[in-house]
C-alpha cells in the first residue's frame, strides 16, 4: 500500500512537476494545472476519515507522499492542505492552503516563501484567512514572508491545535524527501564528471564524502518514520518527542548533506541552470522554519529533564519508551 | 545501491525478556564505580560473564542441543542492549558470545561445535580474536602467520598483534596462511583455533594510553596444532572472516559504547539543572540516540528475515561509531563551559577515560575509512 502510494506520488511528480515547473511556482506563476492533479490524486483529502470521504490515512501511511514532494521539491502545500482537511474538515475552502508561524501581534504572522497558496492558518488567532487580503509588513526577509490582515478577513474559525508541530513534521518529511534527491544528483554527477582522466567518483576523497552523505541520508529517513508514527496525543496522533526527534536529526543530517552534495558538484552546483540549488534552498528553509533543530533539541533535552527518573540506563529507556516504535508488552 | 530501511521493532516476546535482565542489572550495577562501566565491552570480569552463565545467558541464540537458548537475534538484542547501556563488564565472554561461537556453529565440524560450544555457554572458554598483524590492520590479506602441514596437523609461526583480552583467554581464532604467499592475497588464508595453553604461544600484555592492558601481541614459535584445529575449510578464511564481521557489525555494540557518560551526564544535568544550550546539547544526542537505535533495530529486523544487510550494517556502524565519540567530545566543551562550577570527579573520571578510548572505536572491527569504502561500493562508486 505505502509502495503504491509512494509509485504514484513518484509518477505525478516526475510528470507533472518538472524543475521548470518548480522554478516558475516558486516565483509565483500558474500551476499547469498540478493543483488539480494533485486534487485529483486524492492526496488532499488522505488524511480525513473515510466517513467524511476521505482516504482516512494516518500520518505515517502518508509519508511516502511528503517524500515525494519533497524529492521533486513541489512548491505546493499539499501535507498543509491535507492536514488543514483533516482537522476542519468539510469547513475547509478548496485551494492550497499554509501553516503560518505566530508572531506577538494578532492577525500578523508568518509564512513560508515560494510556497504558492490561497489560505493561511493563523495558530495565533484560531483563523483561518485569505492570502489575497493581506499585506506584506516590512522588509523581505528569506525563507518567509510576514504578512498582516484587516480585521475584515476574520471568518473561519480554525480548531486548537499544536499547529507548529504539524509544520515541523511536514517540513522534516520533505527535507528527508530533498535529501533523497541530492545524494541521487550528486551520485549521478560523480559518475559522469570526469577529471585527471577519471570519474570523480573513482577517487578515494569523494567516495568517503559520498559514504557520509549516505548516512546521513539514511538517518534522516529513520527519523521521519519516526516522527510519523502514531499513538501520541498530539494532533493526528502526532508525538512531539518523536516529531522532535525527526526535526532535529534531519535538520543536523541537511546540513551536512547540503555541504557534500555541494562540494561533490562543484562549481556547477553554485549555477542557477543546475537544479541541485533547488533541493539545497529547500533544505535551508525547512532547517529555518516551524523550529530549527536548536528549537526541537532544546523542547526534547527539557522533556527528558522533566520526565525520565534518574537511572543507570535512563537515556535508553527514554529513547526505548517515548521515541521508539511502541513496543506492545 | 541500497535502499531506505524499513521502520522495525522489536517483537512483545523479546521484549518481555528485558525486565528480567534489568532486575539482574539492578542487583550488580550501583556496586561497580561508574569509571568502571565506562569500559562498556572492554570491562573484564569473568565472574560476572559466569553469572550471565547461570541465568542461561551466554549463547542465548545457540542451538539448544549444544546447550544454547536457541533464540532469537531480538532476545539477544534486547540482552546487548541491556548489558552495554548499564555499563556490564561483559568483555571476559563478549567475543566468544557474538563472534566466535556464530562462527564455529556456522562453519565447525560437529566435533568442534559439541567441544566447544558447551564451554562457551557454560562461561568456561573465553576467546580472542586473530586478525590484525604488526604489518596487516586494514590490510588484513597480507597476513604472513603462516600454518604448515605436519603430519596431520600444522605447525604455526608468526605473530599476533591488538588482540583483545588474550591474556584471559583460553581460545584464539586465528586468521593464518596455509598456502601460497602474501601475493597471494586472500586466496591461501584460513582460520584455525589455537588454544593458548599449547607450548609454543607468548602472550605479551600491551599497555593502553588508559594505563590498562586490554590487548597484547601474541607470539607463536613452532605451536604444534592437531588436525581439528582448522575451522571450515582450508582456503576459506577470507570469505569466513567476512562473515564473521558482520556478525560484528549489526548489533546494538556501535551504539552504547559512550552510554555511561551520557547517563551519568544526563543524571547530573538532573541534579544541577541545565542552561538553554546544555538542554539543547541533550536534545541533540537523544535524538542521535533515537534515530541510531531506530536504525540498528532495522538492520536487525532484515537480518532475522533472512537478508545479509552488509552494506547497511557498515552504514550504521559508522554513523554509531561517530555518535559514541562525539559524546566525550561535546561533554568535555559542556562540563567546562562554566569555569566557575566544578562538575564532580567521579562524572570527570568517566569522561577522561571515555574521552581517552573513544578514538578506539572507529579502529576496532574495520576502520571508518574501511567501511566507507565499502558504504560507497553499495553504492555502486566504485
Amino acid at each position: 500500500m505505502q509502495d503504491l502510494l509512494a509509485e504514484a506520488a513518484g509518477e505525478l511528480f516526475s510528470r507533472h512537476c518538472p524543475p521548470a515547473l518548480v522554478r516558475r511556482l516558486r516565483g509565483g506563476g500558474a500551476d499547469d494545472g498540478l493543483w488539480a492533479k494533485v486534487e485529483e490524486a486524492g492526496f488532499l483529502d488522505a488524511l480525513r476519515p473515510e466517513a467524511e470521504g476521505g482516504a482516512g490515512l494516518t500520518p505515517a501511511e502518508f509519508l511516502p507522499v511528503l517524500l515525494a514532494a519533497g524529492r521533486f521539491s513541489v512548491p505546493l502545500p499539499i501535507g498543509e492542505t491535507a492536514v488543514a482537511r483533516a482537522l476542519l474538515g468539510a469547513a475547509t475552502p478548496p485551494g492550497p492552503v499554509l501553516i503560518a508561524m505566530p508572531v506577538e501581534a494578532p492577525l500578523q504572522a508568518r509564512i513560508p516563501a515560494q510556497r504558492p497558496a490561497e489560505w493561511a492558518i493563523l495558530p495565533g488567532d484560531l483563523s483561518l484567512l485569505p492570502l489575497a487580503d493581506a499585506q506584506e509588513t516590512g522588509a523581505a526577509a528569506p525563507f518567509e514572508r510576514r504578512l498582516e490582515w484587516p480585521e475584515a478577513s476574520i471568518g473561519q474559525k480554525v480548531p486548537e491545535a499544536d499547529w507548529l508541530l504539524l509544520g515541523a513534521w511536514l517540513e522534516s518529511a520533505a527535507m528527508a524527501g530533498a535529501l533523497e534527491k541530492i545524494l541521487e544528483s550528486s551520485i549521478a554527477h560523480a559518475t559522469v564528471r570526469q577529471q585527471f582522466g577519471r570519474p570523480v567518483a573513482g577517487f578515494q576523497a569523494v567516495q568517503q564524502q559520498l559514504s557520509v552523505l549516505t548516512e546521513e541520508v539514511f538517518a534522516a529517513r529513520m527519523a521521519a518514520q519516526l516522527g510519523s508514527l502514531g499513538g501520541g496525543d498530539g494532533p493526528l496522533g502526532l508525538d512531539r518527542a518523536r516529531v522532535a526527534v525527526a526535526k532535529t536529526r534531519i535538520g543536523l543530517a541537511a546540513r551536512e548533506a547540503a555541504g557534500i552534495a555541494h562540494a561533490v558538484h562543484g562549481a556547477i552546483g553554485i549555477t542557477e541552470e543546475l537544479e541541485l540549488h533547488l533541493s539545497t534552498s529547500r533544505l535551508l528553509q525547512g532547517r529555518a522554519l516551524y523550529g530549527s533543530a536548536d528549537y526541537w533539541a532544546g523542547w526534547l533535552g527539557r522533556a527528558f529533564l522533566a520526565e525520565a527518573p534518574v537511572d543507570f540506563a535512563g537515556t535508553l529507556d527514554f529513547v526505548r519508551q517515548k521515541l521508539a516504535p511502541q513496543e506492545t508488552a | 545501491m541500497i535502499g531506505a530501511l524499513a521502520l522495525g521493532s522489536i517483537p512483545a516476546a523479546d521484549e518481555a525478556f528485558r525486565g528480567e535482565i534489568r532486575d539482574f542489572l539492578r542487583a550488580r550495577i550501583p556496586s561497580i564505580a561508574p569509571e568502571r562501566r565506562a569500559r562498556s565491552w572492554m570491562g573484564f570480569d569473568a565472574g560476572f560473564s559466569r553469572a550471565l552463565a547461570g541465568r542461561g545467558w551466554l549463547g542465548l541464540t545457540f542451538p539448544v542441543e549444544y546447550g544454547g537458548a536457541g533464540r532469537g537475534p531480538f532476545a539477544r538484542y534486547v540482552l546487548v542492549e541491556e548489558l552495554l547501556a548499564a555499563g556490564a563488564p561483559v568483555a571476559a565472554h563478549w567475543i566468544a558470545d557474538r563472534q566466535s561461537g556464530p562462527l564455529i556453529l556456522r562453519f565447525g565440524s560437529e566435533a568442534q561445535r559439541r567441544f566447544h560450544i558447551p564451554k562457551i555457554v557454560s562461561g568456561t572458554s573465553f576467546f580472542c580474536i586473530g586478525m590484525s598483524e604488526p604489518n596487516a590492520g586494514s590490510d588484513l590479506a597480507s597476513v604472513t602467520t603462516r600454518a604448515v602441514p605436519e603430519g596431520k596437523g600444522w605447525r604455526l609461526n608468526g605473530a599476533k598483534i591488538w588482540t583483545t583480552h588474550a591474556q584471559h583467554a583460553q581460545f584464539m581464532i586465528a586468521l593464518v596462511r596455509t598456502s601460497g604467499s602474501s601475493a597471494d592475497r586472500q586466496n591461501g588464508l584460513s582460520q584455525v583455533i589455537v588454544d593458548l595453553s599449547l607450548p609454543g604461544v607468548t602472550i605479551n600484555p600491551i599497555r593502553d594510553l588508559a594505563g590498562e592492558a586490554h590487548f597484547s601481541e601474541v607470539v607463536f614459535e613452532d605451536v604444534l596444532l592437531g588436525e581439528d584445529a582448522l575451522i571450515g575449510a582450508e582456503g576459506a578464511g577470507w570469505a569466513q572472516v567476512n562473515a564473521e564481521l558482520a556478525f560484528e557489525r549489526s548489533g546494538p555494540e556501535r551504539i552504547f559504547s559512550s552510554a555511561v557518560l551520557l547517563d551519568c551526564w544526563a543524571n547530573y544535568l538532573r541534579e544541577r539543572g541545565a542552561d538553554a544550550g546544555t538542554e539543547r546539547l541533550l536534545g541533540r544526542l537523544l535524538a542521535e540516540l533515537a534515530t541510531l537505535r531506530a536504525l540498528s533495530v532495522a538492520v536487525t529486523a532484515r537480518l532475522v528475515a533472512g537478508d545479509s544487510p552488509i552494506v547497511e550494517a557498515a552504514l550504521v556502524k559508522d554513523l554509531g561509531t561517530s555518535f559514541e565519540q562525539a559524546i566525550p567530545a561535546l561533554l568535555t566543551e559542556a562540563l567546562g563551559a562554566d569555569p566557575d562550577a566544578a562538575p564532580p570527579p567521579g562524572l570527570l573520571r568517566v569522561l577522561a577515560y571515555t574521552a581517552a578510548m573513544a578514538p578506539s572505536y572507529s579502529l576496532r572491527g574495520g576502520t571508518r575509512e574501511i567501511l566507507r569504502g565499502m558504504i560507497a561500493r553499495g553504492m555502486g562508486l566504485r
